[in-house]
């Protein structure tokens, strides 16, 4: 009995695994006649339904022979076409056949349990599986004639070029469920594979690509092909295969490619553009794909037109007159920029109005148009459904521009969110360096030392380094230290753009080198008080002094005949208020991280339904296996009868 | 454009012999003809000498906006001023075609000083530091320092010294030698009485008393009569020729006004805990 109930568990997972194949599979030859499109999907499912079966795991060999397999079914292609709409489907069994010749122990023991456990299924749940088993028996046969003949042809290693066109071609897959299910997420896993994919890219990648996927009239082929110099990718398609993909065209779907694969190419062009810093090219290519873009109104396409805006305004940062330069190439940019952030805002397009602002607001900073810069926030309502790092972007731009409108307690809150929202990889390590070092000059500025720990990080120790060095000569209150610092590390304060920012800061070290002072001496002559800040006169001592007892800074009294400062008593803190707003303070950042990180939870769309369901099969199991035990324990009683009897 | 050749000298006359009516008078013709031109606002088409003469007319129009006090009048025209000095800031980058727009009759710096320096005296130090940000970066671009212009330098010392406290330093930059213009110099009134508050306020808290001839020297006022005067306005007690400095409310029904507000607070704000504990669990 126990060992019928595990087979009747493992065979729900391997049930599950080749309705997933089904189910891919069938998207595949729906969604294109272009032969080598079923490839890549076969090859993952077929890696899956390996993989759920063998309990180990596949082992390198096994993920090689799919691998071969799939260049395998590619070649031979033509001979399966026959087979019609099977086709998608064979090659995915193909690759059991296949490897049995080659493969070793593990994957035929593999096989073998495969369809051991498709014949343990009992009848009533399994008629749908135990069909197709025979099914695939059926095209193991028929397969394994025409296999042992092409397997000559594969190669036995993986081709990166290969590689990377069967990962573009999965995203295909990917972009293609997110237009039908209506569901952003595949989207975005497309968008996150770029990264991965990035080195691959070259035009003959991208070229062999767009041959296949597009009829040769395309406008959209040739557009994408021009620019990547590659505008006679179609004649250089050998004559007879392209007979096959005019073939595979006409009679698979006469329907056009989806505007989401074109703006994922697109993206592909824009990366390799600007990775072989072709700017201008990749500038003139970027407007016009935005042209072209704009026209479309589909939810599905957000996510991907709002990387094109960014790829776009990338390029156009680079060109000749740089930024910093009033006459910089960036404001050409804004009237398209503001005119995509108007319709994004009409259309509820929340990625792209995120991602455009976020641009906007860089563009204005980089030309230190700050008013402008204002004037947007203050007429825009930034999407609060942002991704995370828009949403860090933006808090960042918005800490800059407070900070420099001495509104430091919220830059400050502004900035300490964009820290912690930054991501947290290598990669965005410079937009961490840069939010933490905006944050110490800000906290600087308030009169608060940053915490010591933040400058021991070790993505943040070498960089912020000069910034240590100025919170040392600000917490300790010495005035030639820190005009020191400034002098001696003015380039990078300068490049970072925190200069003006660090300039402010003399009135907080004289502030210090004052308390300090306060806190030292009960009494203390302005003679010595300008001495030892270094200022230039008694005068000016005394009203600094004064204006910083005014601004609460110490406690103290002036003696403008005999010229001294007198400190008064410091009381105890305890009995103020003091502690217990400090104690506020903190349970209110507790709290609203509590709601921010509530609030940051995404949960996928019809999950719940699944959740259901599942809950409903596991009562049904429950109450199958509650049945079971009631009539094991009579077994039992009838067994422990026989032994009695025994 | 010949209209407004004529009406330059006239207008330059009419400000440099303080007829300001006059130059009033003259201002608007100027700009009605300007208009008539389409060159109020320079586009690239603007024939150069064209935006050189609107420029110069607005120009004109701040300055004598300034003499007449109407900070309202001036902002107006530096914001008019702007995408002319825009296009001047194209001219000057670097690796530009030779500038077609002379420039070098632009009193942009100027116009600029005299516009951070209004900012200052009004207390606005947002848009100061927005506007200073913007120099600092041009500058930077041109491997120089905002400093290195005197009309800059000017309002940029005044506003750091204010802010340290030093107000001794701002009453000596406002003396007339220092002001690098006469234009300058009609927002030191201002500026000596904004600082004159803010020394009454810090002297209110830092001294316990003051003799009467000692505040005179710290106020900055002439006289010791001037000195008697102001300490009535601001309710100061004079006593043996001591000023005396209102002291604060006593300490003691302080703090019992403050036990009183503090329980609210807390009151409040254990609630808050509660409600948000609730919400959470």
């Amino acid at each position: 009995m126990p060992a019928e109930r595990r087979s009747l568990r493992s065979n729900n997972k391997s049930d599950a695994s080749s309705s997933a194949n089904g189910e891919k599979s069938s998207s595949n030859s729906q969604s294109s006649g272009a032969k080598e499109k079923a490839a890549p999907a076969t090859r993952s499912a077929s890696n899956k339904a390996k993989g759920a079966p063998a309990k180990k795991g596949t082992t390198a060999k096994g993920a090689n022979n799919g691998m071969e397999e799939n260049d395998q079914s590619q070649n031979n292609r033509p001979d399966s076409t026959e087979n019609g709409v099977n086709g998608s489907e064979d090659v995915e069994m193909g690759e059991d056949t296949a490897g049995a010749p080659t493969s070793s122990f593990n994957t035929r023991k593999d096989r073998n349990g495969d369809e051991k456990m498709t014949v343990v299924v009992p009848p009533a749940k399994g008629s749908r599986p135990s069909k197709k088993a025979g099914q695939e028996k059926d095209e193991d046969t028929t397969m394994e004639g025409t296999e042992p003949g092409d397997s000559e042809q594969t190669e036995p290693e993986i081709d990166p070029t290969t590689k990377a066109i069967q990962d573009i071609k999965i995203n295909f897959t990917l972009l293609d469920r997110a237009v039908t299910h209506f569901d952003p997420r595949f989207t975005l896993r497309v968008l996150r594979s770029i990264s991965s994919m990035r080195k691959h890219i070259t035009p003959e990648v991208l070229a062999k690509v767009i041959v296949d996927i597009y009829p040769d009239s395309s406008s959209m082929a040739s557009f994408l092909l021009e620019a990547i110099d590659q505008a006679n990718a179609f004649e250089a398609v050998p004559a007879d295969l392209k007979m096959d993909l005019d073939l595979e065209k006409t009679k698979g779907t006469a329907k056009d490619t989806l505007p989401e694969v074109d703006a994922y190419l697109a993206i592909l062009v824009q990366i390799y553009l600007f990775d072989e810093r072709k700017i201008q090219q990749g500038a003139d290519f970027s407007t016009n794909l935005i042209e072209r873009l704009r026209n479309l109104n589909r939810r599905t396409l957000d996510s991907l037109t709002a990387r094109v805006y960014f790829y776009y305004s990338l390029f156009f940062e680079k060109i000749a007159p740089l930024p910093p330069s009033p006459a910089a190439a960036v404001t050409s940019i804004r009237q398209t920029l503001l005119a995509a952030l108007r319709t994004a805002v009409l259309r509820k397009d929340v990625d792209t109005q995120a991602t455009v602002m976020t641009l906007l607001l860089r563009n204005y900073l980089s030309t230190s148009h700050i008013t402008q810069a204002d004037l947007l926030i203050s007429h825009n309502r930034f999407p609060a459904a942002a991704s995370n790092n828009q949403i860090a972007r933006y808090l960042y731009y918005l800490g800059r521009i407070r900070a420099i409108q001495l509104q430091y307690t919220e830059a400050h809150s502004h900035l300490v969110g964009a820290t912690r929202k930054s991501p947290t990889s290598h990669s965005a390590c410079g937009f961490y360096q840069a939010s933490h070092k905006l944050l110490v000059v800000v906290e600087l500025l308030m009169g608060d030392i940053p915490d010591r720990s933040i400058f021991r990080q070790p993505a943040l120790e070498k960089a912020l380094h000069p910034y240590l060095l100025l919170a040392q000569a600000v917490s300790v209150g010495d005035l030639d230290g820190f005009l020191n610092t400034v002098n001696t590390h003015s380039p990078t304060f300068r490049k970072d753009g925190t200069y003006t920012l660090i300039l402010r800061l003399r009135q907080n070290v004289i502030k210090t080198g004052i308390r300090m002072m306060s806190l030292s001496y009960s009494r203390i002559s302005l003679r010595d008080i300008c001495l030892r800040l270094g200022l230039d006169s008694e005068e000016s001592a005394e009203y600094i002094v004064a204006k910083a007892i005014r601004d609460g800074v110490i406690e103290a009294t002036l003696d403008h005949e005999h010229g001294f400062m007198k400190s008064k008593e410091v009381g105890d803190i305890y009995a103020t208020r003091e502690p217990g707003e400090a104690f506020h303070e903190r349970i209110r950042a507790c709290l609203a991280l509590h709601d921010e990180s509530v609030k940051a939870m995404r949960f996928p769309m019809n999950q719940h339904r699944l959740e259901l369901k599942s809950a409903q099969e596991a009562r049904e199991r429950e109450r199958e296996l509650a049945k079971e035990i009631q009539e094991g324990d009579m077994d039992d009683e009838e067994a422990g009868g026989d032994f009695d009897a025994i | 454009m010949a209209d407004l050749k004529t009406l330059l000298p006239e207008l330059q006359n009419a400000l440099e012999r303080r007829q300001l009516d006059a130059a009033n008078d003259l201002l608007s013709k100027a700009k009605r003809a300007l208009l008539i031109q389409n060159a109020l606002i320079p586009t690239p088409t603007t024939p150069p000498q064209l935006v050189v003469l609107g420029r110069q007319v607005l120009e004109l129009g701040a300055l004598a906006s300034i003499r007449q006090t109407d900070a309202q009048t001036f902002t107006r025209y530096y914001q008019q001023l702007q995408p002319f000095y825009d296009l001047e800031r194209h001219v000057g980058g670097p690796n530009q075609p030779k500038a077609k727009v002379d420039v070098s009759t632009s009193q942009r710096s100027k116009i600029t000083g005299l516009y951070l320096l209004l900012l200052l005296s009004s207390g606005d130090s947002a848009n100061f530091h927005t506007v200073l940000e913007g120099l600092v970066e041009e500058a930077s671009l041109k491997d120089a320092r905002v400093e290195d212009d005197a009309y800059i330098k000017y309002p940029v010392d005044l506003e750091r010294n204010l802010m340290e406290g030093s107000y001794d330093k701002v009453w000596r930059e406002t003396k007339s030698e220092r002001v690098p213009d006469e234009d300058f110099g009609l927002f030191s009134n201002v500026l000596i009485g904004t600082i004159r508050s803010e020394i009454a306020d810090c002297s209110e808290k830092a001294y316990p008393s003051l003799p009467i001839s000692n505040a005179k020297n710290l106020l900055f006022l002439e006289s010791e009569g001037a000195v008697i005067e102001f300490a009535e306005q601001r309710g100061w007690i004079l006593r043996d020729g001591r000023i005396y400095f209102p002291v604060e409310p006593e300490a003691a029904t302080r703090s019992e006004k403050d036990i009183l507000l503090a329980s609210g607070t807390v009151i409040e704000n254990t609630l808050g805990y509660a409600r948000e504990l609730e919400t959470i669990v």
